[in-house]
């Protein structure tokens, strides 16, 4: 096995209200690989994006990090003073916003962006930055990626304005991408160009990446591996493939289930998970999950389950859904 | 137009006339109109889910605005046959419910407006209501902060079954919610449509929820009707090229098989469509008669569609 | 009033303008309840005219702050023209509220020629200073009814002058709120289910869209009683046999340079204190009020 490119332990989150200091993230940990794609799949609220922005410390008050490491090749990220820390971001770790107008700057040409994200990073002269801009539009598909160069933000379509923000968070050559919902906020068609997009520029460059989404669908085409996050915590993982045949947690398998699909016999089912998630600082104790599980027993109530790791598939359960499988 | 039908739409459009300053006109120009639906025709007969899909910007919910009389169409007319009681349920979860009323009179309001029952029997009913959509009495005197999306949801939903509406007009009403939440409010909407027998027209951009949902459906691309069909054919024997590269185009959850399907090409300006058919500049079929001739939207198999060939479409994959 | 006290939680300032403001009021509306008005026969003593405050020579303990030239203590001369500056900044507010609000949900509502004819006057009138215009409206009011009018009728044109000054920024911010909240989803619920326009207008938009103007209104309750005042001190507001801040201060300066300073400088403490308490409270209710200062919670 190789070394892992991202190491996360313990990483906590927590949010400042009123005295209080509420959980968001509860001790979390993962891995990247390098060239790996890690899915984090999660409803809003449960944390999923905190993890990303936490890993480049893009933390706002009230939140902060209250405690875990977070090593990058080696090196700990959360140790490093705020200006290695700007070092890091764009250079080592390039990201991908979910709303693509608010992450590109309106007043400044989609050249400059690039050419300026580039020298910054790169020893390259004015000229070669602008070259490799240039083959940075085209390889993202944009038709005329001269005109396209000089165009404000505004001047470009949604679908356009995404590929831009793919191509700025891939320009320095980033080791981790890390794309925090990327295609949420675009039509069905454009998703899947923008999903084949991430997926050419994934094979081109062998970056890694850490796919924040709360699409079952996108994470089935797009992930090696997933982490399932529920009310600040990562409650299961493993390669895609087997979680998605074979989902241990009961919360997993309720969220298949909830998503509206055909079953065997052809026909359309939805199964709701009754309840709703916990909100922040109303966590029950124990599982977090069992207010809302048919399968909960005294212990789920009292004691909250460890992250199992059983052949490669973690799972943070008393009663994971296999024992009734086997 | 049947005996059963409670709305027909016939060759209903809607032009937006565009602005122009003073100014610019000063300076010749011209206004830039916007043609957001065109032409198009459909009949919801008693009883029956419709339902129509398309992607943002096709048209789908100025249809619903006009179905819903929010909106005068600029072309065509809309028919009702007797009085229509509508009721509509929005997208949005925090704008639709008014942050300045409490749960009880929002629920209460189509109860006063319309007269449906004594005065004294509206709390009552308001009580009946709350429970029948899974929230509690206690709930109305609550403002509409105090509830989560899904919640609201579910008051927009009381308050649109209080109208005891003959039409209900759902515009994309679980797209804003996460997934778990958007299962429970598919549940309950299809446990009220069982129970209550409601004529609707549900609309979104989501397939598997539309294939749920509704018992035929209307396939929109930028602003005409390029489909309709019941729900089983639509699916099953595709017969427009939009309909089937839109089905393939959401990822499903196989995780085996990883081919993503994106639809080729962009979407044009709807300021200046293409000539003759609206979808030929991404279409595979497209010859030069889809370039100079409009299709009709004419019948074929249980359906309609807006395309000149008799195109099987069955199968798998869609590739050039 | 629960979200008022909220606001005010953990703000010394606001809270000290607060006290400010309450400690004035109380000081305007119960001096008058026992002591005679130092505007009529009785009030005043001529044989007290000119006497300094406490602490200098001649000081009476009765007057501490001194009397002025008709000999009205100043201590109660000042409470009775706080509660004229007080009643007519108020008033004057309200008129300005109403006459603006109605406009601005007009405006707002119908939009097209309306709203535009409405705007077009709105722009007309702000290329006039408020006091100028204030002015104007006094001139024709005392042009039509005539010289020889009451106190009560020139307190009342000043409190309508003032009022009509100040409605195109209630107008304006109750427009574009207006123009925000009818393209809400529960407007075109109330629609769908059959509501008039009226009731739209009135149950549904209107509780939407009074929190920034009655922001607005407690700062501009401060510029309407220095208005009053300026009116007052130029001598075509109030007239000065009646008592207000602003009379009592042009009163005064006739005899600031025959050294007796204090007959207009207590009113204008008064004044200023008045007016800055009003102005901390109404920013500090206009920053907590604002969602864009406030941030998402």
């Amino acid at each position: 096995m190789t070394a892992p490119l991202l190491e996360v332990r313990d990483l906590s989150v927590t949010l400042a209200r009123g005295g209080d200091e509420l959980p968001v993230l509860d001790k979390v940990s993962f891995d990247i690989a390098p060239g790996e794609v890690l899915g984090v799949v999660g409803e809003s609220g449960a944390g999923k994006s905190m993890a990303g922005v936490a890993i480049i410390d893009l933390l706002v008050p009230p939140l902060r990090r209250s405690g875990g490491t977070i090593t990058l090749g080696g090196e700990r990220l959360d140790l490093l003073t705020p200006r290695q820390m700007r070092r890091v971001r764009g250079k080592r770790i390039g990201f991908v916003f979910q709303d693509p107008m608010t992450s590109l700057n309106p007043v400044l040409t989609i050249g400059r962006q690039l050419t300026d994200t580039m020298r910054r990073h790169l020893p390259l002269s004015r000229n070669e930055a602008r070259e490799r801009a240039i083959a940075w539009l085209t390889r993202t598909g944009l038709p005329n990626p001269a005109r396209v160069f000089a165009a404000a933000p505004h001047e470009l379509s949604g679908g356009q304005r995404q590929r831009v923000v793919i191509a700025l968070a891939l320009c320095a050559e980033p080791d981790l991408v890390i794309a925090d919902e990327p295609t949420t906020a675009l039509d069905v068609s454009v998703q899947a160009h923008m999903l084949q997009l991430l997926r050419d520029l994934h094979e081109e460059t062998g970056t890694a990446m850490m796919l924040i989404t709360h699409d079952l669908g996108v994470i089935a085409k797009m992930a090696d591996r997933v982490a399932v996050f529920y009310a600040g915590r990562l409650i299961e993982t493993a390669r895609t493939e087997m979680l998605i045949a074979r989902p241990l947690h009961p919360y997993t398998a309720g969220l298949m289930q909830a998503t509206p699909a055909l079953d065997a016999a052809g026909v359309m089912r939805v199964k709701a998970i009754p309840g709703s998630m916990p909100g922040l600082g109303a966590t029950p104790p124990g599982c977090a999950f069992h207010p809302r599980c048919n399968r909960s027993r005294d212990l789920c109530r009292q004691v909250t389950p460890p992250l199992a790791d059983a052949g490669g598939h973690a799972a943070a359960c008393h009663f994971p859904l296999r024992q009734e499988v086997a | 137009m049947s005996a059963g039908d409670v709305l027909i739409l016939n060759e209903v459009s809607k032009a937006y006339d565009g602005r122009v300053s003073m100014l610019d006109r000063l300076f010749g120009r011209k206004a830039k109109s916007l043609q957001a639906v065109r032409e198009v025709s459909f009949s919801i007969r008693k009883g029956e889910v419709m339902g129509l899909v398309g992607e943002s910007g096709c048209g789908k919910s100025t249809i619903a605005r006009i179905a819903a009389g929010l909106m005068a169409p600029t072309g065509g007319e809309i028919g009702h046959p007797g009085r229509l009681r509508q009721q509509m349920i929005f997208q949005d979860p925090f704008s639709s419910l008014n942050p300045r009323w409490r749960v009880h009179d929002i629920v209460a309001e189509p109860i006063r407006t319309h007269g449906l029952r004594p005065k004294q029997e509206v709390s009552a009913r308001v009580a009946e209501l709350l429970t029948q959509v899974g929230l509690s009495e206690a709930d109305g005197a609550k403002f509409p902060q105090a509830f989560s999306g899904g919640q609201r949801q579910r008051i927009s939903i009381a308050r649109a079954l209080a109208g005891e509406p003959d039409f209900l007009i759902l515009d994309e009403p679980t797209s804003a919610l996460d997934v778990s939440v958007q299962a429970q409010i598919l549940d309950l909407l299809r446990d009220l449509q069982a129970r209550l027998n409601l004529t609707s027209l549900f609309i979104t951009h989501n397939l598997p929820v539309v294939r749920l949902m509704a018992d035929r459906i209307g396939v929109v691309y930028l602003g005409e009707l390029v489909e309709l069909a019941p729900t089983s054919a639509i699916f099953e024997h595709p017969r427009h090229p939009y309909t089937r590269l839109l089905i393939d185009a959401a990822p499903d959850l196989d995780a085996e098989d990883r081919s993503l399907h994106p639809i080729p090409g962009e979407l044009p300006d709807p300021s200046d469509p293409p000539s003759g058919c609206v979808f030929r500049t991404r279409c595979l079929f497209a010859t030069d008669r889809c370039a100079s001739e409009r299709p009709k939207l004419r019948k074929i198999g249980p359906g309609e569609v807006r395309c000149h060939y008799d195109l099987d479409l069955t199968g798998r994959e869609l590739v050039a | 009033m629960k979200s008022f006290l909220e606001a005010l939680r953990g703000q010394p300032g606001p809270i000290a303008a607060t006290a400010f403001i309450l400690l004035l009021v109380l000081y305007a509306f119960t001096v008058p309840l026992f002591t005679a008005d130092p505007f009529s026969m009785a009030g005043m003593s001529i044989l007290d005219a000119f006497t300094p405050p406490l602490w200098m020579d001649g000081g009476q303990t009765a007057m501490p702050l001194g009397a002025d030239d008709q000999g009205r203590n100043l201590l109660t001369a000042m409470a009775y023209g706080l509660r004229t500056s007080i009643m007519v900044g108020v008033i004057s507010v309200v008129i300005g509220l109403v006459l603006g609000g109605a406009l601005g949900l007009i405006s707002g509502f119908v939009g097209g020629r309306t709203d535009a004819l409405i705007m077009r006057l709105a722009d007309v009138q702000l290329a006039y200073p408020a006091l100028l215009l204030a002015m104007v409206i006094d001139a024709i009011a005392t042009a039509v009814l005539g010289r020889g009018r009451s106190n009560e009728m020139a307190i009342a044109i000043v409190i309508v002058s003032i009022g009509i000054a100040f409605w195109v920024q209630y107008a304006r911010t109750i427009r574009s709120s207006v123009m925000i909240e009818r393209n809400q989803e529960y407007v075109a619920a109330a629609r769908v289910t059959g509501r008039s326009n009226t009731a739209i207008l009135v149950k549904h938009i209107l509780p939407n869209v009074m929190a920034p103007v009655l922001v607005i209104a407690t700062i501009n309750l401060g510029i309407a009683i220095i208005t009053e005042a300026t009116l007052s001190f130029l001598g075509i507001g109030i007239p000065a046999t009646y008592p207000s801040l602003g009379s009592l201060i042009r009163n005064g300066n006739a005899y600031l340079q025959s050294g007796e300073w204090w007959i207009s400088l207590w009113p204008c403490l008064v004044l200023v204190v008045l007016v800055v308490a009003v102005n901390v409270l109404g920013d500090h209710l206009r920053d907590h009020f604002n969602p864009k200062i406030r941030g998402r919670s």
